[in-house]
């Protein structure tokens, strides 16, 4: 269905004149109890519908299956592709007798049944004692082409965001008009009335900003006439009355007659299809402990059924005579419009089939389309919708004489409507694909596999339909996505990479530093699990570094810590920029941490540059770096220099033999540096974890004494000399703890 | 899309191919050529494609089966246009399509949606010197139109055949490569099969989308949240390594090949994002929403075999800010931290979704429906047998009485209303010497006040007006209990 077909707008028009109080002379016996109660009991009188009841009645189904399948809803109109990618059905209901009277609105929010029954009861039965020279089905067939004039809500709102677009924006609309009348002339006058109108009208709109001219408009006249008459006017199919204008006759008698044309033509005005359930097992009210197979007929978009039309299975096709005493040929091949027109309907058969569904299975569903039970208060009908509305969900198979069983569709519901979901039946493509395990990355087997489930439930979505964007300006999933972003800053694949979130001690910590802002309670707790790491460094607890790759025991105790604090600090420091707490935390790391002595700032110094050999030879294979990462590489390297030469010098600017100080030059480099990493925000993931890497392969063999040891490449030799007479200095000028 | 590659056999496939100064060429040759061409293409880079391979001339012999039966298909027909005489010719079969029986239809269109490629080993001025490019264009339209006829530029040699087949892998075969971010974690992923440009059926803008090669996971949600959605097609995500030579086409040497295996174990190797993702939605049961462009999104979770395998998936919902209506829009979900309390719970007791609609559905509300006859007889039915167990049952004997009283008000059956009236005023004369005096009074109170709203009276028979119990010494002296 196009955006803005003719199902777009509908207008029913519901005759209300003197002659509409007649009886349909179909009769209900209320009384039905009493035969067996009482003797001498005179029933009372069945009761019968009046046309106009009958009218009222089948309209009134007629929208229930329209809203159940195509419910009204709220539009954003600020968001374009809203506008363009729903279907929006809107109906206008007019009542004429002396006048005509409009019940409701273009408005989504009258789009309602039940606004319409409270509009109706204000209404009433028509009045028997009108005079009928001043009443007529004309009034509200002119109102109802002005109305089909008047630019819906959703059509202002189309042409004002399309902008250049607007003419794309169409005016079609269908009038469905309900009488009773006198003959194919006085049919054929309402015709004509309706085509006058509506070339006048459109003189009219195309002067106004709130009318559109009609571009297109259909015409269902249903004549309803009391059982046990003739007819006095004759059916005749659709016609093309001029280019604006076709038309429709369907002469039909009141009561179940009406009901079945009405339910025919709502479906072939909103492209619906019928499917019935079969051997729904129900239990026996009166035995509870049997059950008995119950048949149930949905309604629902006709896509439901694609796969049937597409592979040609036109024997699914059951057709059913709808109306028992007309009399058809049942012809079985598959053709909608001629079947229906003949008075047949077709449905297609689904058996209902056991063992159920759970709702953790995710199934291969092409499509889901909302349903509407035929008849909805029947006993196995609201059986079925309370049984899926209680949150279960049913297969359904295709009945076979033989062969495999084929499950091509799944009913389900889904916050309180009921959809027909398409399962996918034939073969796929990816059957046998290759696993996971076998593509990249599928022979490591230390991934956090945990870690990231928990991190995925901290990431779980949450409608804020109420707040559409926060203060910045973001939409919801925005701020979704700006928390992945923060989550992920640092975040090891494997726990042979970290040491901190194999910690139970530092999950206060981690947990809080990821916020986008921080209470000082959070702060405080940041700070009590420094300094809580801080006393298991002193009370030298072992830590859980992982010993995978490394030679003998791996790192001793004070190497773990040192490497356990870096890693601590790379995490913070990616968070450095959110706030002010941020950058506390890591302050309080800074003043808390161990500082090695210099020592052990060379080794890490001379591994660096090892480390860094190294990985310029490996680029060529591990090319996911390539790109980037040694720039970022340097730039880390750079910092970490120009901080450990401030270390340095505040620490050792006074000893003597101090190495020598880094020349000017680096120096200037590397706050050229540094400022350009400022303006670049926190440092990239890669080169975290590149760097992640450069250290854990640095534990991975013994590096030769002399380099450890050395200064820009550079070992010093005869450094005992040195060494026994500097060494007091640096123990006197650093705390040790 | 699984392909079958067509290749004539005919006499004329033998036909020489004049070439200055090098060893002698066959047309059949030439096809060859290209098609190993194609299939080294897909061996490394489409490797999961589904291929069958069929040799004819006048009869046809299947060399290659599929495993499988499928719904869709690309045919791949390598051919030298020489479309032969007489019987069974296609130049015969197209002339006398019209007058075929049903039994023996012209194969196309097949009775599934298809593409055709037509790899002609020979240049365009031999074809249209001859009816052939007509006739071919003839079956191109026949099978849908969907496809393309390639053609040789240049006289017929290896180079103009890779030529042409490499204008087949562009259209047909490249790989579809893409980025799966979630934050600051990536992987460079092929999503097979490539997922193809959907064409909305949207009256106002009808543009093709195309999925980004950017795909950003927005958050995650649980399968039973998500609840079997409906989806466009589903694809396989499968991480690749990094910078692998730019796949030259046609450049498959032994050696490559070697090195491409080790390379891959390498990438084995070191961790991987996907495999990652896949392991935890595995072990939780949750989907990851993902970005696939503009308003349009897909989920990503992880596909178990029959077996022990399983993969990323990723499958596309319909274009549109809002595919799902149990989610609501896409773009109004955002993380959980910025609710006032966990929408799951402290301990994932419970869940936002599904979002639930303003409106509910007929069949959710009890409404009415006196279409069929039963429909009405069942309702005053109701209403008797609630009033022969008043006063117990009065809070469901007025509710009863209510809804039906709205019912016929609306449909304008008053008549309905007196004919209740009536019953329940005869309930009343019925009634045992034992019954609660209370009972009396409620029923012709209710009779009463049907008849009223029988006359169309504004007063009485206004929609929204409900019939209330009557206040009486036995009910309570009017306590609350029993009031509607």
């Amino acid at each position: 269905m196009k955006t803005f077909s003719v199902s777009h707008k509908t207008v029913i028009v519901v005759d209300h004149c003197p002659y509409m109080a007649e009886s349909s002379r179909q009769q209900i016996e209320c009384d039905m109890l009493t035969k067996s109660r009482a003797q001498g009991v005179i029933p009372l009188a069945p009761v019968s519908k009046s046309l106009w009841t009958c009218a009222v009645e089948c309209s009134m189904e007629y929208l229930r299956i329209l809203y159940d399948i195509y419910p009204a809803r709220k539009l954003d109109m600020s968001a374009h592709r809203d506008i363009l990618a729903c279907t929006v059905l809107q109906v206008n209901y007019i009542v004429s007798d002396s006048e005509f009277h409009i019940l409701n609105s273009w408005r989504q929010e009258d789009q309602s049944v039940q606004e319409l029954m409270s509009a109706l009861a204000a209404v009433g039965p028509p009045n028997p004692r009108e005079d009928p020279e001043c009443c007529s089905i004309l009034h509200g067939l002119v109102a109802a082409v002005e109305s089909l004039c008047k630019i819906t809500e959703y059509q202002h709102e189309s042409r004002t965001t399309l902008m250049d677009m607007a003419e794309r924006v169409a005016n079609r609309g269908r009038i469905i008009c309900l009488t009773n009348a006198k003959s194919d002339t006085h049919v054929r006058m309402l015709e004509d009335c309706v085509l006058e109108t509506i070339q006048e009208q459109n003189k009219l709109a195309a002067g106004s900003d709130r009318l559109m001219p009609i571009q297109q408009c259909e015409l269902v006249l249903v004549h309803i006439y009391p059982q046990g008459d003739d007819t006095l006017v004759s059916d005749r199919p659709k016609k093309e009355i001029s280019s604006v204008l076709n038309s429709e006759v369907h002469s039909v008698r009141a009561g179940r007659h009406l009901a079945s044309k009405l339910n025919v033509l709502v479906q072939q005005h909103f492209d619906l299809a019928s499917t019935t359930i079969t051997n729904i097992p129900m239990k026996e009210e009166q035995h509870a402990n049997t059950s008995a197979n119950y048949d149930v007929e949905l309604l629902h978009h006709r896509d439901a059924h694609i796969e049937f039309i597409k592979s040609g299975m036109h024997s699914i096709f059951v057709f059913d005579q709808c109306i028992p005493d007309c009399v058809c040929t049942g012809d079985l091949h598959m053709a909608g419009s001629t079947s229906r027109d003949s008075g047949l309907k077709e449905t297609v058969t689904l058996k209902w089939c056991t063992p159920r569904t759970n709702s953790v299975e995710l199934h291969y569903c092409t499509g889901a389309f909302r349903i509407s039970p035929v008849d909805v208060n029947s006993r196995p009908s609201s059986c079925l919708t309370n049984f899926l509305l209680n949150g279960r969900s049913v297969l359904l198979e295709q009945p076979r004489k033989s062969g495999s069983k084929v499950i091509s569709h799944m009913l389900s519901c889904h916050g309180g409507e009921i959809f027909l979901h398409t399962l996918n039946s034939t073969r796929s493509t990816l059957e046998d694909p290759p696993s996971i395990s076998e593509g990249c990355g599928g022979r490591v087997t230390d991934y956090r596999i945990t870690d990231f489930g928990e991190f995925m439930r901290e990431n779980r979505l949450t409608p804020f339909p109420d707040m559409p964007v926060d203060a910045a300006g973001r939409a919801p999933f925005e701020r979704a996505k700006a928390q992945l972003e923060r989550h992920t800053r640092y975040w090891p694949m494997i726990i042979s990479q970290t040491t901190i979130f194999n910690m139970q001690a530092v999950v206060p910590l981690a947990n809080l530093i990821v916020k986008d802002s921080m209470t000082e309670d959070d702060l405080l707790t940041c700070q009590k699990t420094v300094y809580n790491l801080v006393d298991m460094e002193r009370k030298n607890d072992p830590l859980p570094i992982s010993t995978v790759g490394s030679r003998g025991k791996g790192p001793k105790r004070d190497e773990q810590y040192r490497i356990m604090w870096n890693e601590l600090e790379t995490l913070v420091k990616t968070h450095v920029g959110t706030s002010e707490r941020h950058q506390q935390v890591l302050e309080c790391i800074s003043a808390c941490r161990s500082k090695p002595p210099e020592e052990e700032e060379r080794k890490k110094r001379g591994r660096k540059r090892e480390d860094k050999e190294d990985k310029t030879e490996k680029n060529g294979k591990e090319s996911e770096e390539k790109g980037w990462a040694p720039d970022s590489e340097r730039l880390k390297g750079a910092i970490e220099r120009e901080k450990e030469e401030q270390s340095e010098s505040e620490v050792i600017k006074d000893s003597p033999d101090s190495p020598e100080p880094f020349n000017k030059k680096p120096r200037l480099a590397t706050e050229e540096l540094l400022s350009l990493e400022k303006s670049k925000g926190p440092v990239s993931l890669l080169s975290l974890w590149t760097s992640r890497i450069t250290q854990a392969n640095s534990r991975k063999h013994q590096e030769f004494a002399g380099r450890i040891n050395s200064v820009n490449n550079k070992a010093e030799l005869y450094q005992h000399l040195k060494d026994e007479n500097g060494m007091d200095v640096h123990e006197n000028g650093k705390a040790t703890r | 899309m699984p392909t079958v590659v067509l290749m004539d056999a005919s006499l004329s496939m033998t036909r020489p191919v004049s070439l200055e100064g090098s060893e002698e060429f066959q047309r059949k040759n030439l096809a060859v050529h290209g098609l190993t061409m194609l299939f080294e293409h897909m061996a490394t880079n489409y490797r999961l494609e589904f291929t069958a391979l069929v040799v004819f001339s006048s009869l046809w012999e299947l060399m290659v089966p599929f495993t499988r039966d499928y719904n869709t298909l690309q045919v791949v027909l390598v051919t030298d246009g020489a479309l032969g005489i007489g019987r069974g010719s296609l130049r015969h079969s197209l002339a006398t399509m019209k007058q075929r029986g049903e039994d023996k239809k012209f194969p196309l269109p097949f009775p599934f949606p298809s593409k055709l490629y037509i790899m002609c080993i020979s240049n365009a001025e031999e074809l249209q010197a001859t009816d052939a490019m007509d006739n071919l264009e003839q079956l191109l339209t026949l099978s849908g139109g969907e496809g393309h006829i390639f053609t040789m530029d240049g006289p017929l040699c290896l180079k103009s055949v890779q030529a042409m087949f490499g204008k087949l892998i562009d259209q047909a075969y490249t790989p579809f490569h893409a980025v799966l971010r979630c934050g600051n974690l990536a992987s460079d992923v092929q999503v097979f099969p490539r997922p193809e440009p959907v064409l909305l059926d949207d009256e106002v803008d009808p543009v093709p989308k195309a999925v980004l090669t950017e795909l950003e996971i927005v958050g995650f949600i649980e399968i039973g949240d998500i609840a079997s959605p409906p989806v466009l097609s589903r694809h396989l995500v499968l991480p690749i390594a990094v910078n692998k030579e730019a796949d030259e086409v046609g450049a498959g040497t032994t050696d490559d090949m070697e090195e491409d295996t080790s390379t891959n174990q390498m990438a084995g190797k070191s961790p991987n994002f996907c495999v990652l993702l896949h392991g935890s939605l595995k072990v939780e049961g949750m989907v990851a929403l993902v970005q696939l462009g503009p308003d349009w999104y897909g989920m990503l979770y992880s596909q178990a075999d029959s077996k022990k395998k399983s993969n990323l998936m990723m499958s596309l919902f319909e274009p549109g800010p809002e595919p799902l209506p149990w989610l609501g829009k896409i773009s109004q979900l955002g993380p959980i931290s910025d609710a006032l309390e966990n929408p799951y719970g402290e301990d994932d007791s419970k869940s936002p979704f599904p979002v639930q609609p303003k409106n509910k559905r007929s069949y959710a509300q009890n409404v009415t429906v006196w279409i069929k006859a039963s429909g009405l007889q069942t309702d005053v039915q109701k209403i008797l047998r609630n009033a022969r167990k008043l006063p117990e049952k009065t809070q469901t004997f007025y509710k009863e009485l209510n809804r039906l009283r709205k019912a016929a008000l609306a449909f304008g059956f008053w008549e309905l209303l007196k004919c209740v009236a009536e019953l329940l005023e005869r309930e009343c004369t019925l009634l045992p010497d034992s019954a609660h005096p209370d009972a009396a009074f409620q029923l012709s109170h209710a009779a009463q006040q049907l008849k009223l709203a029988s006359t169309g009276d504004s007063q009485y028979a206004a929609f929204e007006h409900n019939i209330t119990p009557m206040l009486t010494d036995f009910s309570g002296g009017g306590g609350g209990a029993d009031r509607m």
